[in-house]
């Protein structure tokens, strides 16, 4: 197999070359390597040394924002050729901003970084109120859900979708992930949510940790 | 059309997160927008008391200061009777629930913006000795702006609209804060030769010479009054949002941002040398950013230095050259990656200091720069929501941080509805008792 344009294409994606990565996506189809092994060995990979550099504050938020979108690019080829072929996401994500917040910029990271993992997300945006998030849940069959809060007026909004969840009786079927800058572990803790983190990289590390747990049973 | 015949140095308050407004600034004036006001809507004109300061005498103490000396005299370390009750304005809801709490009339909320007649009505009623935002300044946005015209209308009420900044914003129906950011018009180096960089450039219609002649005249002497330096980064970061700078500053024409950086921060300039050339007479200057958040700077301080550090020297220099020697700057997270930027090309205090979920920045700061780096702000507002127990507990911190000097404790940002007024009260009496 030809690691050299796999790594290329990792390269690309992380200096955020979104016409270079579509190029060099299309080049590795053509040359016969599957759709999975391009998008775990080449985007996946390079999506995840920018998160982590992200982490460590050695790229900043503009890196990881063209990186995302050099991703999107290569995903946009990849993800027919990926649904033919029968490859299945890892698990299923509900992500949104909570009710009267329309921060996304932090959501938007976290959401890019958790399918980078593998996971589909489904995203319902800003200012999402909680019965949407119920149904977002019942309706995809998701593991997990992923609520931002940027304001420490909105923060009570994660509580919200919790109590909902519970009240709908599917609270046990999702785990449930905050964060945002208000957010605190012991906020998550408070409220009763399974798990807070900082960023979007430890995020995607833990979206993963969860699904399998969750489908582990 | 945005108002080139309105009198700039009026007070208005939205856009994001405080910044200078497109018709320029708030502060020491009679027009006032108030906060929830939008681009569109016509001044209210406000009256207030201007001139000779009534000097605040201290019971059983042989020191008179006005609030202006007391606040001076800690930036520069220098004896100064007690500290001064400041603040930094209000989230218009909370002013709303207090109406409706009773605590005060509603037409102060209806009415309030920083250093206005109704700000310092609530200033009476609270105990606060002044708002420290009261600065003035030149029309440092985009002239003329673009029209503002609605593009779409979608089934659920929200509208997108494209503003004055050339930002597609989406207002949904009964929100009355910042709305959320759809699209932009600076996307390319065509947009930024055409559309843009005629905006950008100085014109006499961005100063009100005839306030700023009169200035040292008309202007208060009790409290202290700021020049409005604009920003270098941070209006050009709202009009395109935090995504489209990102994708500016990787852009195929790799020249194309730092010109847009260029262009907007030599006009800044310009404003700022042309108002100080009329004489006005200022305490403090002052930088609008919201650069940071929680985690750090918004983009990386590489970048950030080789596109800014020489707009902030070239700026302060001027500042320096006529007499002004506290540089202020609002950043909105984590600063530590950007203030030896900032530090080293004159910034000399942090306005607000930002306290958030990281906790204190300014002792930090302080340890690394020596008294050369003073604060205002820095106080957990979030203590205003709970009760008098952690009121305490703040004022112990508070009481700790004044004594290294050079630091005047203020809620930073605004205080946020849920607030207790009360506690207000109590801080603002409390706060006072620091000598
Ligand atoms: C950019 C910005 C805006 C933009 C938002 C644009 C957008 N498309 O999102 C605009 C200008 C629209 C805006 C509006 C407002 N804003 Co604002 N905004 C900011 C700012 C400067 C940066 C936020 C940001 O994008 N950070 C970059 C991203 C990458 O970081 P992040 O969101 O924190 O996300 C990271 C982590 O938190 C985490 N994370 C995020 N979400 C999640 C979710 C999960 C599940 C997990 C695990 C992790 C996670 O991972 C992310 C990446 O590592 C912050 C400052 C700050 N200190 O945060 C203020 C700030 C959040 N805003 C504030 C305010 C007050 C407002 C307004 C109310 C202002 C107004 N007068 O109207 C409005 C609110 C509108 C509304 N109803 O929501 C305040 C909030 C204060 C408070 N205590 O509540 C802040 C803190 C500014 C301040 N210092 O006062 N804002």
């Amino acid at each position: 197999m030809n690691t050299e344009l796999l790594n290329e294409i990792s390269e690309k994606l992380q200096r955020g070359k979104a016409k270079d990565v579509s190029a060099l996506v299309n080049q590795a189809l053509e040359e016969g390597i599957a759709p999975d092994v391009i998008l775990n060995d080449a985007l996946v990979v390079g999506m995840n040394i920018v998160g982590e550099k992200f982490r460590s504050n050695e790229v900043f938020v503009p890196e990881v924002l063209v990186a995302a979108r050099a991703m999107n690019a290569g995903l946009k080829i990849l993800n027919p050729v990926l649904a033919d072929a029968g490859v299945e996401p890892i698990g299923t994500a509900v992500i949104c901003t909570v009710k009267g917040d329309m921060h996304d910029i932090g959501k938007n990271l976290v959401r890019m970084m958790i399918e980078g993992q593998g996971i589909k997300c489904v995203d319902l945006g800003v200012d999402a109120a909680p019965e949407a998030v119920v149904a977002a849940v019942k309706e995809n069959n998701a593991q997990l859900v992923c609520l931002s809060a940027l304001l420490t007026t909105t923060m009570g909004g994660q509580r919200d979708v919790i109590e909902a969840l519970c009240e709908a009786g599917i609270r046990d079927t999702v785990r449930v992930m905050v964060g945002g800058a208000p957010v605190t572990k012991e906020w998550a803790d408070d409220i009763g949510a399974d798990c807070y983190t900082l960023d979007a990289a430890s995020a995607a590390k833990e979206a993963k940790r969860l699904i399998l747990e969750m489908k582990k049973g | 059309m945005s108002g080139v015949s309105i009198i700039w140095q009026g007070c208005k308050l939205n856009g994001s997160h405080d910044k200078p407004s497109p018709w320029g600034l708030r502060g020491e004036s009679f027009r006032f927008y108030s906060n929830q006001t939008n681009h569109n809507n016509p001044p209210k004109t406000i009256h207030h008391k201007k001139g000779a300061p009534p000097a605040h005498s201290v019971p059983g103490a042989n020191i008179t200061m006005t609030n202006r000396e007391r606040a001076l005299n800690i930036l520069h370390y220098k004896p100064y009777d007690r500290m001064p009750a400041v603040h930094f304005g209000y989230w218009p809801e909370l002013l709303y629930e207090w109406a409706e709490q009773g605590k005060i009339p509603l037409a102060l909320a209806q009415s309030w913006g920083d250093g206005n007649a109704a700000d310092e009505e609530l200033d009476r009623l609270i105990g606060w000795d002044f708002n420290w935002y009261r600065t003035a300044g030149a029309h440092t946005g985009l002239l003329p702006g673009f029209e503002h015209k609605v593009l779409e209308v979608l089934p659920d009420g929200t509208r997108r609209v494209q503003n004055g900044d050339g930002l597609i914003e989406k207002i949904r129906p009964g929100v009355t804060s910042i709305p959320s950011e759809d699209d932009y018009l600076l996307k390319d180096r065509a947009a930024f030769e055409e559309l843009y960089k005629p905006k950008m450039q100085f014109s006499p219609a961005r100063i009100n010479y005839e306030y700023f002649k009169n200035f040292n005249e008309t202007r208060r002497y009790d409290v202290p009054v700021g020049l409005h330096l604009g920003s270098v980064l941070g209006s050009i970061r709202s009009m395109v949002s935090v995504v489209g700078m990102s994708y500016l500053i990787y852009d195929e024409d790799e020249e194309l941002f730092a010109d847009i950086v260029d262009t907007f921060a030599e006009m800044q300039y310009q404003c700022a040398e042309e108002i100080l050339a009329t004489g006005a007479k200022f305490d403090f200057a002052h930088y609008w950013e919201d650069i940071c958040y929680n985690s750090g700077p918004l983009l990386s301080p590489e970048i950030f230095n080789e596109l800014c550090a020489k707009h902030y020297k070239k700026r302060n220099d001027l500042c320096h050259k006529y007499g002004i020697d506290i540089i202020s700057l609002d950043c909105d997270g984590v600063t530590e990656k950007l203030l030896p930027t900032w530090y080293e090309n004159g910034i000399n205090t942090m306005f607000p200091i930002e306290i958030g979920t990281w906790g204190d920045q300014f002792e930090a700061a302080r340890n690394k720069f020596g008294t050369g780096m003073r604060g205002v702000g820095g106080m957990d507002k979030t203590v205003l929501r709970r009760d008098k127990a952690a009121v305490d507990r703040e004022l112990v911190r508070l009481r700790r941080l004044s004594a290294l000097g050079g630091f005047i404790p203020c809620p930073d940002h605004r205080l946020m509805p849920g607030t207790k007024f009360e506690l207000v009260q109590y801080y603002a009496e409390e706060i006072k008792k620091i000598k």
